[in-house]
C-alpha cells in the first residue's frame, strides 16, 4: 500500500486572467520506506508540493486529491489536519539558521511536540527529547537540550530540527532542501543520518532538492519537476544515468563535473516560462532543442518501462545530440601562462579584532590609567602566499568560514591584510597612493555572489555599465561611452535592448551578466570571482560558466575564481587552491588536485561532489566527523576531524609543505607515498 | 513581456491610492490659502474694530472677531504663510543637515559615526519643547529663529532614520562594486545611497511637517516663536486663551485649521509611504 499518493493536485493564485499556476495537475506516489526525490529548479512548484501536504498553503488556491494511508486529506477540516502535522507528517525546512525560534531552548523546542500531540508531561517529553538528540549523532544530548540555538552551528542545528521532525515518530518525513544552507561535509554528514534513519525506522522520505548529485546518493525514486508539471519520473538509475525528457537531460548536461575540464557544459537556453501564462502544448517546448509542431499539443504523462515522462518525442530525440550553442573555442590555447606572475600574494595574514566587553585598565601616554575595552583577534587567514599567472585561472575552494571571501577581498585592496604584501604586476599595491590605486582598480575587478545585490535597484542597466566605462576612460564622449557601454552588453550575451532596462526587471543569470559586463567595462586584467554561480539555478549557471570560460580566452584575462563547489572549480581553474580555515591545505595544477595523492579534507571534498551520472557505489563515501567551526591555534588545522591524524604531532607542530612531481603542494604531516598509500587502499577496498 | 507591463500597472495603481488622492488634494488648498492668504481674507489681518469685540460667528465675520474686534477668519487665513513656513521650513532644515551627516555616519561607521551618534543621543534626551526653548531662550524671539529651533531639533530623528538605512545599504554589493572601482565617498553617498533612502526619508519626513508645525505653534503659544500681531495660528490660540470661557471661536479656528493642515499631510505621508514603498505595508513598520 503506497504511503502517500497525490492525485492531480494543482495550485493556483490569484484570479483569471491573472492567474499563477504554481502546481499543474501533479501525481506523485509515496511507499513506506521509499525515498523519492523531488528535483527542479527554482519556480519549478517543489516546494508548493510540501506546503499543500502540510496544509500551510490556502485551501481555496488547491485542487486536486491527497491520500495519506489512503485518506484523503484536502477534505478533512483544519483541525484533523494540524494533528497530522509533526504526528504523522513532519517536515524539515531548508535553513536551520531561521528554523528554529532564538528564545527557546532546544529539548523545548523538540518536547513541544510531544506534548502537544501525545499528551507527554513535561518531564517525560524532554527525556524523550534527548534520547531523539542522540539519535541524530548528537554525542551530549543534555547539553544540547539546554543551549540556545545560537550555541550550535549549522550541522547541528539541522540534526536537531531532524529530531524534533522524528520525536513524534511520523510515517512520513518531508525534508525540504535540508543540506542546501550547509558546507558540503557537513552535507555528508546529515545525508548519511537521513538515510540510515530511514532504513530503520522504515519512514518514507520527500526530499526536494535542486542538486541532481544529492538524489543520487539519497534517493530511490526522482522526480523532476519543471514550472509545476511532473517531466519525468522513475528509479534514480533510469532517470540520471538514462535521462529521457529534454528537459532532465538539459539538467544533466549543465552540471560541471569532476574530471571533465575540456568539455563544453551544455546548458538549457532561454527564459523560465511565465506561470500566469502557460502554454497548451508541452511547458519545455520553448527551451527545447529538439521541438516541433505537434509539441504545441498538450502532453500526457505516459508510462515507459517502469517510468512515466511527459514529452511524445523522447524515444527519437535521444539519438540527436544535445546541441553546442555558442561557439567551441578550446581554451588550452592560452593555458601557456606567462612566468611572470600577475599578481601575487605574500604571506597574507588577516586577524579581525572585536570586542569582548570587558573593560580593563590601560596605561596612556606613559602615565595616564584610562579604562579600555579588552579586544581579542580571530585569525582569518594564515601566512597565504599565491600566485596567479597572466590568463590563468586560480580557482580557490573552501566551505563557509574558510577565508575565501576575505582574501579576494584583500587581492582587490577592498580590505587591508593585517600582515603580507600584495605584489600586482610588479608592482607592491599594499601602500599604493590614490593614484596608483585607481589605476590598480581599473586592471583588478571583481564579480559578486548574489546578483540582485550587486546591482543598485534605482539604476539602469546602462547606466551602470556606463558609469564603470566612464570612470575607466574619463576623456570619452557621451557618444562612445553609449557605444561601449552597448557593446559590452552585447559581449556578455544579453539583448542591446535592455539598455534602459532596471534590474528588477532582469532574471537571476541576466543580472549576473549585467555584473559581468560592469566588471569587464574598465577592461580588466584580473577579476575576483566571489562565488559568481552559487546562486544560479543548474541550467542558468551553465551559460554564466560557458560565459567566464569564452570571456577569459578571448580577453586572456586572469580569474581568482572562488567558490565552495569543487566540480565548478575545477571546470573552470588551471590550478586549484584549497582553503580550510585560513590556511591553504593543498595547492597545484587542477588535475594534479584532482588525482590521488590528497590532502585528507581535499579526500573528503572530493567524495561529497556532487557526481550525478555515477553509481554511487562507485565511490567509497568519506564522511568526515565533526564541525567547522572550532579555531586552532597550534598544529595542523584540520586535526580532530581528519581520518589520517597520526597523533600528537598532528596538534603540537604546523604540517609541512609536502611537494610532488606534478607541482602539487600539501600542507600534512604525512609523507606524499603514505598519503598516496591510504588513499590506494580505500579504492580497492570499495 | 507581459510580466513587466502587469508589474508597471499595479504599480500605477498603488501610486493612485485614495489617502494619497485626498492628502494632497488638502494640501493644495492649503498651500493656496498659505501663499494667497491675504488677498483671499475679507478683512486685513490687524483692522481692530472697537465696536465689533469678541463678536459670535455671523454673516460678516463667519469665525467671529476677537478681544481686538480684529476678524478671526481673516487672521487665519493670513496665518497659514507663517505656521506653515515653519513648518516646512524646520523639516527642510533637518533635512539639509541630517541627511548627509546620517549617511556619512553610517557609511564611514568607526569613530566618526560613534562621535556623531553619541551628540544624537546628548539631543534627543531633551524634551523638544525644553530644547527648542533652549534654542530661542538666549536671544531676541522671531518667527525665522522658531524655524532654526524646531529644525535644529528634528536633526537628531532625521541623522538616525538616515543612519540606520545607510548602515544596511552599505553592505550591500553595489556598493562594494562601487568602491572596487574607486568612486569617490561622496559620489558613493549621493549616487548610490541616497536614491535608495530617499522613499523612506520622504516619508518620514513629510509626517515630521505635522510635529514641526505643532512645535512652532507651541513655541509661539509660550511667547518664543511669532511675535504679536502676527496671526500665526499658534500665537492666536495663545493669545485667545484668556477668553476660551466667553469667545472660545477666537481659538477655534486656527484649532481646526492646523487640525487640517495635520490630517492633510499625514494622509499623504501614509498615501506616499504605500506608492513608494510597497514592502513597508507588510512589514509592519
Amino acid at each position: 500500500m503506497t504511503l502517500l499518493s497525490i492525485k492531480n493536485l494543482t495550485v493556483s493564485y490569484g484570479s483569471p486572467p491573472y492567474q499563477l499556476k504554481a502546481l499543474n495537475a501533479v501525481n506523485i506516489d509515496i511507499a513506506p520506506g521509499e525515498t523519492v526525490a523531488l528535483v527542479g529548479e527554482s519556480g519549478s512548484g517543489k516546494s508548493t508540493i510540501a506546503m499543500a501536504i502540510m496544509d500551510l498553503i490556502p485551501r481555496k488556491a488547491v485542487s486536486g486529491e491527497i491520500f495519506f494511508k489512503g485518506r484523503e486529506l484536502t477534505s478533512l477540516p483544519s483541525e484533523e489536519r494540524r494533528k497530522l502535522r509533526g504526528r504523522n507528517i513532519s517536515i524539515v525546512f531548508q535553513d536551520p539558521f531561521t528554523s528554529l525560534n532564538p528564545s527557546i531552548r532546544i529539548g523545548k523546542q523538540i518536547a513541544e511536540g510531544l506534548t502537544t500531540h501525545l499528551g507527554m508531561s513535561n518531564a517525560q517529553a524532554m527525556k524523550r527529547a534527548a534520547e531523539a538528540l542522540k539519535e541524530v549523532g548528537i554525542a551530549d544530548p543534555e547539553t544540547v537540550a539546554n543551549a540556545y540555538p545560537h550555541q550550535l552551528s549549522g550541522g547541528m542545528r539541522q540534526r536537531v530540527l531532524i529530531a524534533s521532525a522524528l520525536v513524534c515518530n511520523p510515517e512520513l518525513l518531508i525534508l525540504d532542501e535540508p543540506t542546501t544552507a550547509l558546507d558540503v561535509t557537513i552535507e555528508a554528514q546529515v545525508l548519511d543520518l537521513v538515510q540510515e534513519i530511514a532504513a530503520r525506522r522504515h519512514v518514507g522520505v520527500l526530499f526536494i532538492t535542486h542538486n541532481l548529485g544529492v538524489v543520487n546518493k539519497i534517493a530511490d525514486r526522482v522526480c523532476v519537476l519543471y514550472a509545476g508539471q511532473l517531466v519525468e519520473e522513475g528509479t534514480k538509475e533510469r532517470v540520471l544515468r538514462d535521462p529521457l525528457h529534454p528537459y532532465t537531460r538539459g539538467l544533466l548536461g549543465s552540471i560541471p563535473k569532476l574530471g571533465h575540464r575540456e568539455s563544453r557544459l551544455t546548458p538549457i537556453e532561454g527564459r523560465f516560462p511565465d506561470l500566469t501564462d502557460t502554454p497548451t502544448g508541452c511547458i519545455f517546448e520553448e527551451r527545447c532543442p529538439f521541438r516541433e509542431a505537434a509539441c504545441s499539443e498538450p502532453q500526457q504523462l505516459r508510462s515507459l518501462e517502469n517510468r512515466r515522462i511527459k514529452c511524445w518525442k523522447a524515444e527519437p530525440a535521444q539519438v540527436e545530440t544535445w546541441p553546442v550553442t555558442e561557439r567551441h573555442t578550446s581554451t588550452s590555447d592560452v593555458r601557456s601562462s606567462d612566468e611572470k606572475a600577475l599578481v601575487e600574494l605574500q604571506k597574507i595574514t588577516k586577524r579581525f579584532t572585536s570586542s569582548t566587553g570587558k573593560l580593563t585598565l590601560k596605561t596612556k601616554l606613559g602615565f595616564l590609567p584610562l579604562p579600555a575595552v579588552e579586544k581579542k583577534s580571530v585569525g582569518v587567514l594564515n601566512e597565504i602566499s599565491l600566485s596567479i599567472g597572466r590568463g590563468e585561472v586560480l580557482g580557490l575552494v573552501g566551505e563557509s568560514g574558510s577565508g575565501k571571501s576575505t582574501l579576494g577581498r584583500i587581492m582587490l585592496k577592498l580590505i587591508d591584510a593585517s600582515d603580507g604584501r600584495v605584489v600586482f604586476d610588479g608592482k607592491e599595491i599594499s601602500d599604493a597612493s590614490d593614484g596608483e590605486l585607481k589605476e590598480f582598480r581599473k586592471r583588478a575587478q571583481i564579480v559578486f555572489q548574489n546578483p540582485t545585490s550587486s546591482l543598485n535597484p534605482r539604476r539602469t542597466i546602462g547606466d551602470a555599465i556606463s558609469r564603470a566605462f566612464k570612470l575607466a576612460n574619463p576623456q570619452a564622449d557621451r557618444k562612445t561611452v553609449r557605444k561601449s557601454a552597448e557593446e559590452l552588453i552585447d559581449r556578455v550575451g544579453l539583448p542591446i535592448r535592455y539598455f534602459d532596462r532596471y534590474p528588477h526587471q532582469l532574471s537571476g543569470g541576466e543580472k549576473q551578466r549585467v555584473g559581468i559586463a560592469r566588471a569587464l567595462a574598465s577592461n580588466p586584467d584580473l577579476i575576483v570571482c566571489d562565488e559568481p554561480v552559487s546562486a544560479l539555478d543548474v541550467s542558468v549557471q551553465a551559460t554564466v560558466l560557458n560565459l567566464f570560460k569564452d570571456l577569459r580566452s578571448d580577453m586572456n584575462l586572469s580569474y581568482l575564481f572562488i567558490s565552495h563547489d569543487l566540480a565548478v572549480i575545477s571546470h573552470i581553474s588551471d590550478r586549484i587552491a584549497v582553503l580550510y580555515m585560513g590556511t591553504i591545505v593543498e595547492e597545484g595544477p587542477a588535475a594534479a588536485v584532482l588525482d590521488a595523492p590528497h590532502h585528507p579534507y581535499t579526500e573528503a571534498l572530493l567524495s561529497a561532489a556532487a557526481v550525478p551520472d555515477e553509481a554511487e557505489t562507485d565511490k567509497k563515501r568519506i564522511v568526515v566527523k565533526g564541525d567547522n567551526i572550532r579555531r586552532v591555534t597550534h598544529g595542523c588545522v584540520f586535526q580532530g576531524r581528519c581520518r589520517r591524524q597520526i597523533g600528537s604531532i598532528c596538534e603540537t607542530t604546523k604540517p609541512p609543505i609536502r611537494e610532488t612531481d606534478q607541482g602539487l603542494r600539501i600542507a600534512c604531516h604525512l609523507s606524499v607515498d603514505d598519503l598516496l598509500m591510504g588513499q590506494k587502499q580505500l579504492a580497492e577496498n570499495s | 513581456m507581459a510580466s513587466s507591463s502587469r508589474s508597471t500597472q499595479t504599480a500605477v495603481f498603488r501610486s493612485l491610492n485614495s489617502k494619497l488622492l485626498i492628502g494632497s488634494g488638502l494640501l493644495l488648498l492649503i498651500a493656496f490659502v498659505a501663499i494667497f492668504g491675504s488677498w483671499l481674507s475679507p478683512y486685513a489681518y490687524d483692522q481692530m474694530s472697537v465696536l465689533q469685540r469678541m463678536k459670535p460667528p455671523s454673516s460678516a465675520h463667519w469665525f467671529g472677531t476677537d478681544e481686538l474686534g480684529r476678524d478671526v477668519f481673516s487672521r487665519t487665513l493670513t496665518g497659514a504663510g507663517m505656521s506653515i513656513a515653519i513648518g516646512f521650513g524646520a523639516t527642510m532644515l533637518s533635512l539639509l543637515v541630517g541627511v548627509p551627516l546620517g549617511l556619512l555616519s553610517g557609511y564611514k561607521r568607526g569613530g566618526f559615526d560613534e562621535f556623531v551618534m553619541r551628540c544624537m543621543d546628548v539631543l534627543l534626551s531633551m524634551p523638544p519643547i525644553m530644547l527648542g526653548l533652549l534654542f530661542l531662550a538666549v536671544s531676541e524671539p522671531s518667527a525665522w529663529k522658531a524655524i532654526l529651533a524646531v529644525g535644529c531639533v528634528y536633526i537628531p530623528p532625521t541623522v538616525r532614520l538616515t543612519r540606520s538605512i545607510a548602515l544596511e545599504l552599505a553592505n550591500e554589493e553595489f556598493i562594494e562594486a562601487a568602491r572596487a572601482r574607486s568612486e569617490s565617498t561622496w559620489y558613493i553617498l549621493i549616487k548610490e545611497i541616497l536614491p535608495n533612502a530617499w522613499p523612506t526619508i520622504a516619508v518620514e519626513g513629510s509626517l515630521r511637517v505635522t510635529f514641526a508645525i505643532l512645535l512652532g505653534a507651541a513655541l509661539s503659544f509660550l511667547g518664543m516663536g511669532a511675535q504679536p500681531p502676527s496671526s500665526e495660528w499658534g500665537l492666536m490660540i495663545s493669545q485667545a486663551r484668556p477668553y476660551i470661557a466667553q469667545a472660545p471661536w477666537i481659538a477655534l479656528a486656527p484649532g481646526l485649521a492646523m487640525c487640517l493642515t495635520v490630517i492633510a499631510i499625514n494622509l499623504f505621508g501614509d498615501g506616499l509611504r504605500a506608492a513608494i514603498d510597497p514592502r513597508s505595508a507588510s512589514r509592519g513598520h
